[in-house]
């Protein structure tokens, strides 16, 4: 029982969810902000929550059989319910072609995503794993099929959906064939139930596995689903897609592979490494070649993710600190991207074009998005720079000089593309001269990832001891 | 209060974000208040440091630092190291600057662009301040390329002319030159010391631990030489300099007369403790002190735009300071700094006085100025005496101790230096009798000067009154030299050596001469004896007006980097282009024909069936299994198969 109550931001999140949702049959889709409200004071609620449990040692619990109470996951908890928060936010000042028919649902849904993602990062059980995936997963389909009169929102969610349900398939077909092989679904048994090396049956299940956590972080080649769904889902949506899913898959895959899959009986490492490069260079070199922003920021995302991935190849406590600290520094200057991108997107659109001569119309708004793209590309002394010069530098001393060399040769490549909307924020003539305005969610928004980026390139020292003292596994418990 | 010395640098970045983005823009903004207010406050804390320090109430250095980023076990801090160098400049920079600004509220007044000056002019005050108080040799870098930054924005603040848009390039360029040469310095010492915290470095070399060898000691002190000559103007990256007087004149006081151009010399300064260790890169300061002091001194001779004569005098006075700290005479180098920072900003605000009367910087349509302006043309009488070196003014102290140690190490030196000195008297009276004496030369001009406001004349009296008094305050009872002194490992140490007396007596004789010979050829209000000199010896005046033709070399430098960028772009055109650009559409192209073909006879065969029914079911998802979703799957497919044959085969 105790253990349970280990999970009580978890459940008080569910519960308030819930109440969103009968909040919304009962005003019958009126006054559909009110509802975003409620969403976002609930949000609020399980970070105080988290807040409490993180300032609790007591409150930590380890691995159970089940899930871990530790640093690590309460890290990537506050990460994504932090993430889901801003997205409610920004979804209210987001305009979508026609009104969306049921915000509470909508907010609800994106509740039950984040209780998804927490359990996720905390699961130490595979059957837990497939379950809160599913959970994210269900909640992400409906959210990107949001707006049922855009032809590109139900084509978008449609091709998630069915890769969706196709990699879900993998996932359980790999869960089984570890049942198989291992004889037990939690992870922590690991060890004393595999005894000696690794038998194909259990190679194969680890690699169907990592297909299915593949899917959902946008590995390439498994990626193909997300331009298309970045671009028809709803501008807020595809904030919350490109960051949090992604983190939590992340987050999931540096668990089991780099802790609870000892090394000695798999080593997945020079797998993980090709596909990190292919990651970076594939989601790099689309990206070039994109006229639409969002899509553009799709496939940035992809070569983020590669970026990332190459934290969790190396696998030590640098990689791991690496992996934190740029996912933390990813959070904010993607969602500060998109935040821009919902502003202009509202009047003019999602082509490159609209962003023509932004610096005219709204100079501080451009301004932030050139900090943001500056920051994505790893410029200094944005934080996107400190997060890259972390991940770079773990893989120098882990000896995996070719990761290094391809992330520092695709930021090089990304420079361009991203600055591509740089050139047409400042050198091209606007179409208009009517300042984009910004309200006071959008404001806040901006305000906050803005100051977030600059503060972690400029003074990364205490972000730096926070994700230092997060970086850490506890102990497995004693074998009985 | 030096607890507090952080807030220096921060309060002018806080004023210049504020004045950036607060407020309305206009020639009636009134932000420019705030920056002047914000330098102002560093000044009172500056002045009060400098204040205890010298009476000794503070115990120096003070250090300071906070950890910036970790990485493994390598901490990089952020800090403050306050030393003697340290208090002077600090209080050097924020006097100058509080001075500037305030005389920019007169000499910028209608200006449309007032808030953005205002800004700039804060902003490079924040990054030189913060240069000044680092303790770090990475910080002092990251400013240093801000103090270049800004003195790119400030030279060409008047963009729209084509004249201050190719200076500020010119010096943007150029300094970054040298700025390339201290980086690489800053690579070999962190690989070989593993630090760039200053204070660690010079405990190190203090206790006398072999932390560098020599040869490496040697390489690191030439880089950063290379970039102390970009940055303060020295032989043979000065050339920019002349031309950044296309910006306000009181930027040209500021940045390129007391602060900005003195960071080189803070530079060899700051980590003398490696010169110290390298006499090799310490004779090569030295050279390229002495050769920067003459030949700058010679172009200023034949020199007509009186902004220009004065910023060859400042690419002389700074090889002067150079050499001085080249020939191990530390303490004389920087007290040099200290007095040429005074005199040098005054004359410079007096000439954008005068420019800001007759509209004109071409000393051959002036003279007879006195009388229109007696108060700028007694400042700058003052300065010019004291630039000079005539006796008990700031200029002859600094002057005679870096004359004494240059001596000390080296009497031809000592010759060349002399030499230079009455070069100096001669220019600067040239400059004093085309301007403010003789005739008129252009009466419609003579008739429209006028003199400046008070806003613009006070700070010119204050700053006479330290050019006068400086000098004295400072070497009495040695109390510079207390603050300022360098405990060298090896040689040196000739400071306390004593020379002979005629040291002295020659140093007047050659001002005497040097006056004397400005009287003869421009005293008489007629130039025609120094028109016949400059055709008797035209090759030689050529030379100089020219440059020496240094200007022409890097012209040529330019040209050619630029047919390498051809050829450069003609290969990425033609060859990587086609190859990697082209070639991934193609690649790409291929695979999607060759999908399309799998499609057409193998999937599609199979799905007919069910396309039938879903052609009736609406576009989206005909769309869908025309092409697409199927063909994802099948990626994955083939990626899974092949990734498993790889895995389990192994």
């Amino acid at each position: 029982m105790q253990n349970l109550l280990t999970l009580a931001p978890e459940m008080g999140l569910t519960v308030l969810a819930f109440l969103v949702l009968m909040a919304d049959v009962v005003m019958k889709g009126r006054s559909g902000r009110t509802l975003i409200y409620l969403a976002i004071v609930a949000a609020g609620l399980g970070l105080g929550l988290l807040a409490l449990a993180y300032n609790d040692p007591a409150h930590y619990q380890g691995v159970g059989t089940l899930w871990a109470v530790d640093p690590l996951s309460l890290f990537f908890k506050v990460l994504t319910l932090g993430a889901t928060l801003i997205v409610l936010v920004l979804t209210l000042e987001y305009r979508p072609p026609e009104e969306h028919a049921h915000p509470g649902s909508y907010a609800a849904l994106l509740l039950f995503a984040a209780v998804g993602m927490m359990l996720l990062v905390s699961a130490t059980d595979l059957l837990l794993i497939f379950l809160a995936l599913e959970l994210v997963s269900l909640s992400s389909f409906i959210l990107v099929g949001f707006e049922r009169g855009n032809k590109k929102s139900t084509e978008g969610a449609i091709k998630y959906y069915l890769i969706g349900a196709f990699s879900s398939a993998i996932l359980v077909y790999g869960i089984s064939l570890f049942y198989g092989a291992a004889g037990t679904t939690r992870l922590v048994d690991l060890p004393q139930m595999l005894g000696g090396g690794a038998q194909p049956m259990f190679v194969l299940a680890c690699l169907l596995i990592t297909v299915g956590f593949g899917f959902k972080i946008s590995m390439v080649p498994f990626h193909l689903w997300v331009p298309d769904a970045y671009e028809g889902a709803p501008a807020p949506i595809t904030a919350f897609l490109s960051v949090a899913p992604k983190i939590a898959g992340l987050a999931v895959m540096l668990r089991v592979f780099t802790f609870l899959v000892p090394h000695a009986s798999l080593d997945l490492t020079a797998l993980f490494s090709v596909l990190a490069i292919l990651t970076m260079t594939v989601g790099n070199l689309t990206a070039i070649f994109q006229n639409d922003v969002k899509r553009l920021l799709a496939y940035s995302s992809i070569a983020q993710a590669g970026y990332l991935l190459i934290g969790f190849v190396t696998g030590d406590t640098l990689g791991r600190e690496g992996l934190l600290l740029y996912s933390l520094a990813y959070l904010f200057m993607n969602i500060g991207a998109f935040a821009v991108v919902i502003v202009v997107g509202n009047e003019e659109g999602y082509s490159l074009e609209a962003y023509d001569g932004l610096g005219r119309r709204n100079f501080g708004l451009a301004l932030v998005m050139f900090l943001f793209l500056l920051s994505l590309a790893g410029i200094p002394p944005m934080a996107g720079f400190i997060g890259k010069f972390y991940l770079f530098a773990a893989a120098i001393k882990g000896k995996f000089y070719w990761l290094a060399v391809f992330g520092v040769l695709n930021s090089v490549v990304s420079v361009y593309y991203y600055m591509r909307i740089a050139y047409h924020m400042f050198f091209r003539e606007p179409r208009t001269l009517e300042p984009a305005p910004v309200g006071p969610a959008l404001f806040s928004t901006l305000a906050l990832t803005t100051i977030a980026v600059l503060l972690i390139g400029l003074y990364p020292e205490p972000f730096l001891g926070a994700v230092a003292l997060s970086a850490q596994f506890l102990p497995l418990p004693p074998l009985p | 209060m030096l607890e507090q010395v952080h807030w220096i640098p921060l309060i002018p970045l806080l004023a210049s974000l504020a004045i950036l983005f607060g407020g309305k823009e206009g020639p009636h903004s009134k932000m420019p208040l705030l920056g002047v207010a914000a330098m102002g406050w560093c000044l009172l804390q500056s002045s009060w440091i400098l204040f205890h320090a010298l009476t000794g109430r503070y115990a120096l250095p003070y250090y300071h630092t906070i950890p910036w980023f970790s990485y493994g076990d390598y901490v990089m801090t952020l800090g403050v190291l306050i030393d003697g160098p340290a208090v002077v400049m600090l209080f050097v920079v924020t006097l100058v600057s509080f001075l500037v600004q305030l005389y920019s509220l007169g000499y910028m007044h209608g200006d449309p662009r007032l808030k953005r000056y205002y800004a700039f002019l804060s902003f490079f005050t924040a990054a030189m301040l913060g240069l000044v108080v680092s303790s770090n040799l990475f910080v002092f870098f990251a400013c240093w390329e801000l103090v270049g930054v800004s003195s790119y924005l400030l030279i060409g603040f008047w963009f729209e002319k084509p004249g201050p848009a190719y200076a500020s390039k010119k010096a943007f360029i150029t300094t970054k030159l040298g700025d390339l040469g201290f980086f690489i310095g800053l690579m070999i010492l962190y690989t070989q010391a593993g630090t760039l915290d200053l204070s660690m470095l010079a405990e190190r070399a203090k206790l006398g631990i072999e932390y560098l060898p020599l040869e490496v000691a040697t390489a690191v002190g030439i880089c950063f030489l290379i970039g102390a000559a970009g940055k303060s103007a020295q032989v043979p990256l000065f050339i920019w300099l002349p031309d950044a007087m296309e910006g306000p004149t009181p930027v040209s006081a500021l940045i390129h007369a007391a602060t900005m151009v003195a960071a080189g010399i803070y530079l060899v300064a700051r980590t003398y403790f490696i010169y110290d260790a390298a006499p090799l890169a310490m004779g090569a300061v030295a050279w390229v002190g002495l050769f920067t002091a003459l030949l700058a001194a010679t172009m200023a001779v034949v020199a007509y735009d009186i902004k220009r004569v004065l910023a060859f005098s400042t690419i002389s006075q700074l090889g002067y300071m150079m050499l001085g700290l080249g020939v191990y005479g530390y303490t004389a180098g920087l007290f040099h700094l200290t007095t040429h920072a005074f005199f040098k900003a005054l004359l410079f605000l007096g000439a954008g006085s005068v420019i800001h009367a007759v509209h004109t910087n071409d000393m051959r349509e002036m003279g007879g100025l006195s009388k229109r302006m007696p108060a700028t043309f007694l400042t700058m009488a003052i300065g010019t005496l004291a630039i000079s070196g005539f006796p008990f003014l700031s200029g002859w102290y600094s002057k005679e101790a870096i004359l004494h140690a240059v001596y000390l190490h080296n009497p031809m030196m000592w010759l060349v230096a002399l030499g230079t000195a009455g070069l100096t008297t001669f220019y600067m009276f040239r400059l004093v009798y085309l301007t403010f004496l003789g005739q008129s030369r252009d009466h419609h001009r003579w008739d429209h000067a006028h003199e400046s406001p008070p806003v613009m004349t006070v700070p010119l009296w204050t700053l006479a009154a330290l050019s006068i008094g400086s000098g004295f305050l400072l070497e009495h009872e040695g109390l510079f030299a207390k603050l300022v002194s360098f405990e060298s490992g090896h040689g040196g140490g000739h400071e306390a050596a004593h020379a002979p007396v005629w040291l002295g007596a020659a140093a007047v004789a050659v001002f005497a001469a040097g006056l004397a010979a400005a009287h003869r050829l421009y005293g008489r209000g007629d130039l025609s004896l120094a028109k016949s000199l400059r055709e008797r010896f035209a090759l030689a005046a050529d030379a100089l007006e020219a440059r020496y033709y240094f200007d022409d070399f890097f012209l040529w430098l330019v040209s050619l980097s630029d047919r390498l960028a051809a050829a450069m772009h003609w290969f990425d055109d033609q060859i990587v282009d086609a190859i990697f650009v082209d070639g991934w559409a193609l690649v790409t192209r291929a695979v999607a024909e060759a999908h399309r073909f799998f499609d057409d006879f193998v999937v599609d065969g199979a799905v007919d069936g069910v396309g039938a029914v879903t052609r009736d079911g609406g576009g989206v998802l005909h769309r869908l299994v025309r092409g697409q979703v199927q063909e994802y799957l099948m990626y994955v497919a083939l990626a899974m198969c092949l990734f498993t044959i790889i895995l389990t085969t192994r």
